[in-house]
């Protein structure tokens, strides 16, 4: 596998040492000038990028992906792409991946859309020349790319709505001669997240009659207090931001019967995070660097004696990155990105028996991108090292994986491309997986995922109608899947590599646009059977089929969009008995929106309506969502 | 006083089955559809009732019985008997018992002992006990071992048990014992408390003896570190389990330091029953049937069925190679002290498990696709 490696990288760097200096820096700007990358990715609207709330919010859209939403302005919500877990996709802000090591997993309730210039979903990789390496380590990768001022400005928001919302929100831009603009942007949301939700069943009895029950609940302890708060730098060629977030949120748990006397769930959790990162280009290099801290405090309450003073826990990472990328084009057809990371990670707890691990992480990757008429084609080889500390004596793990893709890409007439990809990626266990006193397992290997895909697009333009279409078809393979289940004593559980996943699936697209209305359709099947043994079915959580629509129109001014999502059967457990199975549900949103001409500065106004139907349904098993609810916002610019 | 949630509505679907006086020859549980799974046997006993304990916060615990005349196996029959007690049996099942007719269904999660009638399921008493683990009867109380409140990592907290009337169902006294107290028993008008602390640094070592006239804390016996479970053996002593001890040596390997071990305690004296790894067990006629994993100490994996007789004399027989091999992981046992037949309860943690019934030689008789983690058992 080194050798490999080895081999690999020599090959890559050979024809770079022998080109000539000149026609080489020549070459490389007008390559990162143009068009950048091989595949485009999937993009949101812009419009659907300006009126959602959060990141997770506006990414529902895509097809393929499941968002894990646990209800409500406070609850998690993370990706899921094609069936892989959430672990499996890297959230990369600016091109510097957002890092969860204590649990891989990336609240996107936490990021704003206001202030990004798009959101773009690559299934396998990015295929970009100038890269970081780590960019080539996920299964797939979700970029958040912040956009830069235009001119001074100001704009003031307030959204407010259901479950006690209100949000107020300051940007402010600002351009300092014809090259460098700042701009600084702050949130608070304040939600006390209470809503009403059923809970009911139905059966039918033995002598045919129906019985059954219906009782309407309040969701309580789900509020929500957070400061977001960015600053951002951007010069010829560099981008510098400081982002820094803090909340303070009860945790509501899931619904289940609870003696009358006793409250569901007191828990609460607080968050401090704050990252320094920047990004600088020279023509064929790309310098980037992050120092983060990340601070997390859980409170866990006796949920049946109140009398009893709370355990408090207290959980605090620190990280640092750098990466240096590069890019060679010994020829017109064929280019060479190079790029190495490095990092170095801390986690402090106040747990009982905790190891304090450290963790140094490297990465290299060599990716190579020639182009032959209407085919293009991209070979990238990540390697990927990381030692582990821990313990009081100091002890260690090392682990190293290699990341192997192949892009291609065929452009045989105008409006028609064929793509296909293929990649081996890996997800490491999170430090919770490795560390957690009595349940980690220092052993754990990466989880490995097998991914290949094929698509086919298509877009046509007559007159003033757009008409485009896309169909994508994959098989993917997870294995060594980290997962709990009981030691030799069967009071001791523990982390192993046990899971085998195997995703067979399909997103398919349509999209019909006009200067004043467009129609976005998308449909998505996906079977992901649980091998680990033979009476397994389709694993928790995946539905088969899933999709949704989105109807938009505008008309001097005005704005409305209808957005319906379905999802159909999915169970809590592989086995895929009816005691498992979460119901199908379908919800539809609509919003509206106005652009008001002021004297000085534009008023915009949008009021978004979720969930018209009322519709109960859970994500999250025993995590009801919200019912209808309404969100207003009001943006001034000027 | 935060309420589990504000209760704005509740309606009833439809109305319940008609007729609501008591049959006494035959249980309205007769139509409940089953699956056949055993030819049908007579037998002074009707019904083999199982509560699958059900995952944590998934309010899934249901209760499940094998009707032994027609050899049936029905799911679920508390909520297909109560189908308008809302989220039905709640969350988290930790003990099932036997009392003058009525099942006692001890509810962790959701913090209730429910009582129902065993002749056909129906829900007569809903009683709040906080964290509430096992259950033990004498003729006019029920005594119910709780965490109290406990949290892992937090303070050190003092486990209670409640004293419950058995016929105006209300609490009518409760007593400190050690920290998470598990299982629990009464000998001779002493009711025995298995201490765990598994919550603490340092585990609990000791059963608290309480004295059932009195109901004060009379005293304790150290057995050994970190108790589970305890049952009477019907002869004026006593069985107590153990959850084993571990630890994380220097390079983050969790070792296990003691086995999961049995120990047999006779007028305050405590013997150890040698090479027995015990996760469930059942006492019957002054013997214990017990399952275990004969290798935890090495990490391998090797159930054992470990038949203890009162001598203390140890039966081993590995699953490998029999028909208990069928058994993945033994999570309960039962023995019928009419036949000999043993009821294994199989649980799967992420899915549906299965009880398995073998005759007094350990040959299959037959197997029952259960509910959530099938634990607890009893005869009626």
């Amino acid at each position: 596998m080194r050798k490999a490696l080895l081999i690999f990288l020599l090959c890559c760097l050979a024809p770079g040492l022998k080109a000539q200096p000149d026609t080489l820096r020549s070459a490389v700007i007008s390559a990162v000038q143009g068009r950048g990358e091989l595949l485009p990715g999937d993009t949101i609207p812009a419009g659907l990028l300006q009126r959602a709330v959060s990141v997770a919010d506006a990414v529902r859209t895509f097809g393929g992906v499941q968002i894990r939403d646990y209800g409500g302005v406070g609850g998690l919500k993370t990706i899921n792409v094609r069936s892989l877990g959430s672990e499996h996709t890297g959230v990369f802000l600016d091109g510097i991946r957002i890092d969860n090591t204590q649990n891989m997993q990336v609240d996107l309730g936490r990021y704003a859309t206001d202030g990004l210039a798009g959101i773009r979903l690559y299934q396998g990789q990015k295929a970009g020349y100038l890269q970081s390496a780590k960019e080539y380590g996920n299964a797939n990768a979700l970029y958040l790319t912040s956009a830069r001022p235009e001119k001074n400005g100001m704009t003031l928001r307030f959204r407010t709505g259901s479950f006690g919302t209100y949000a107020p929100a300051l940007t402010v831009d600002r351009r300092f001669g014809s090259r460098i603009s700042l701009r600084a942007q702050a949130e608070y949301t304040a939600s006390d997240g209470r809503y009403p939700f059923h809970v009911s069943d139905s059966r039918t009895l033995p002598d045919g009659t129906h019985a059954g029950y219906d009782t309407v609940m309040t969701r309580q302890n789900g509020d929500l207090h957070s400061l977001r708060a960015a600053l951002h730098l951007f010069g010829p060629g560099w981008h510098v931001q400081a982002w820094g977030y803090g909340s303070g949120r009860g945790l509501p748990g899931p619904v289940y019967k609870r003696a009358g006397t006793y409250p569901l769930s007191r828990d609460r959790q607080d968050d401090r995070n704050f990252f320094l990162q920047g990004e600088w280009t020279a023509g064929p290099i790309r310098l980037k660097g992050k120092l983060s801290h990340d601070a997390l405090r859980f409170t866990d309450h006796s949920e049946t004696n109140p009398d009893l003073a709370p355990a408090v826990f207290n959980y605090a990472t620190d990280q640092a990155y750098l990466s240096a990328a590069g890019l060679l084009e010994p020829l017109p057809w064929w280019k060479i990105s190079l790029a190495a990371d490095l990092q170095a990670t801390y986690m402090d707890a106040d747990l009982r028996d905790f190891v304090y691990p450290f963790r140094l992480s490297g990465w290299l990757a060599a990716a190579q991108h020639v182009t032959a008429g209407p085919l293009q084609a991209s070979a990238s080889l990540l390697y990927e090292a990381h030692l582990d500390r821990f313990g009081t004596l100091g002890d260690s793990r090392f682990r190293d994986v290699l990341s192997p893709a192949l892009i291609l890409r065929y452009d045989p007439a105008a409006g028609w491309t064929f793509s296909a990809f293929a990649k081996r990626s890996w997800r490491l266990p999170s430090f919770n997986d490795l560390y957690y006193t009595n349940v980690g397992s220092a052993n754990l290997r990466p989880e490995d995922a097998w991914q290949a895909g094929l698509d086919v697009s298509w877009s046509r333009t007559a007159g003033p109608w757009r008409f485009e279409a896309k169909a994508e078809g994959y098989v993917n393979r997870i294995r060594d899947k980290i997962i709990a289940v009981p030691t030799a004593s069967q009071f001791r559980w523990s982390m192993y590599n046990i899971g085998d996943v195997r995703i067979l699936g399909s997103d398919l697209r349509a999209v019909i646009r006009h200067e004043y209305i467009s129609l976005d359709l998308r449909y998505t099947f996906q079977q992901a059977r649980d091998h680990t043994a033979a009476d397994k079915g389709q694993v928790p959580y995946i539905p088969i089929h899933s999709g949704s629509a989105t109807l938009s129109g505008t008309w001097h001014g005005w704005t409305a969009d209808l957005t319906i999502f379905a999802t159909g059967e999915r169970f809590t457990a592989s086995s895929n008995l009816p005691m498992f199975r979460l119901v199908p549900w379908l919800t539809a949103d609509a919003d509206f929106g106005k652009r008001l001409p002021l004297k000085t500065g534009e008023l915009t106004v949008r009021l978004s309506l979720r969930n018209l139907t009322g519709e109960q349904y859970e994500i999250v098993d025993r995590y009801p969502m919200p019912g209808r609810n309404v969100l207003l916002t009001l943006d001034y610019s000027f | 006083m935060k309420k589990i949630a504000l209760l704005a509505f509740s309606m009833a679907l439809a109305a319940t089955v008609a007729g609501c006086h008591k049959d006494e020859t035959t249980s309205k549980d007769r139509d409940l559809a089953g699956v056949n799974v055993a030819v049908g046997e007579s037998s002074r006993y009707s019904k083999l009732f199982v509560l699958n304990e059900g995952a944590w916060q998934k309010n899934n615990a249901t209760l499940d019985f094998f009707r032994i005349g027609d050899g049936n196996y029905v799911s679920d029959a508390f909520s297909q008997m109560n189908p308008t007690v809302t989220q039905g049996l709640g969350d988290t099942g930790n003990d099932l018992a036997l009392h003058d007719g009525e099942l006692w269904i001890v509810m962790n999660g959701s913090g209730m002992v429910h009582v129902v009638d065993a002749f056909d399921e129906e829900l007569e008493a809903s009683i709040a006990v906080p964290d509430p683990r096992y259950i033990a009867f004498d003729d006019d109380y029920a005594y119910v071992s709780s965490y109290a409140g406990a949290v892992y990592g937090g303070e050190p907290t003092k486990g209670k048990v409640y004293k419950i009337d058995v016929d105006s169902y209300q609490i009518i006294g409760s007593v400190e014992v050690g920290c998470q107290p598990e299982g629990l028993d009464i000998v001779d008008g002493n009711l025995y408390v298995a201490n765990s602390g598994g919550y603490n640094p340092v585990h609990e070592k000791t059963v608290s003896v309480i004295d059932l006239d009195s109901f004060k804390v009379v005293g304790s016996v150290e057995v050994a570190s970190n108790l589970k479970g305890l049952k009477a053996d019907g002869l004026g002593s006593y069985w107590v389990s153990t959850y084993g001890e571990g630890r994380y040596d220097a390079s983050w390997n969790y070792i296990q330091t003691e086995a999961c071990s049995l120990h047999r305690v006779r007028s305050g004296k405590v013997t150890t029953v040698a090479g027995v790894h015990i996760s469930c067990m059942d006492a019957c006629d002054g013997n214990l049937w017990a399952i275990g994993n004969d290798r935890e100490l090495e990490g391998g994996h090797v159930l054992t069925l470990y038949q203890v007789s009162h001598d203390l004399s140890v039966k081993k027989t590995e699953f490998g190679g029999t028909d208990l091999s069928r058994v993945n992981n033994p999570y309960g046992i039962l023995v019928n002290p009419e036949n000999g037949d043993l009821y294994i309860a199989d649980a799967s943690y992420t899915d549906a498990g299965k009880v398995h019934c073998f005759d007094k030689n350990l040959k299959h008789k037959w197997t029952a696709t259960a509910g959530m983690l099938p634990a607890h058992m009893v005869l009626y």
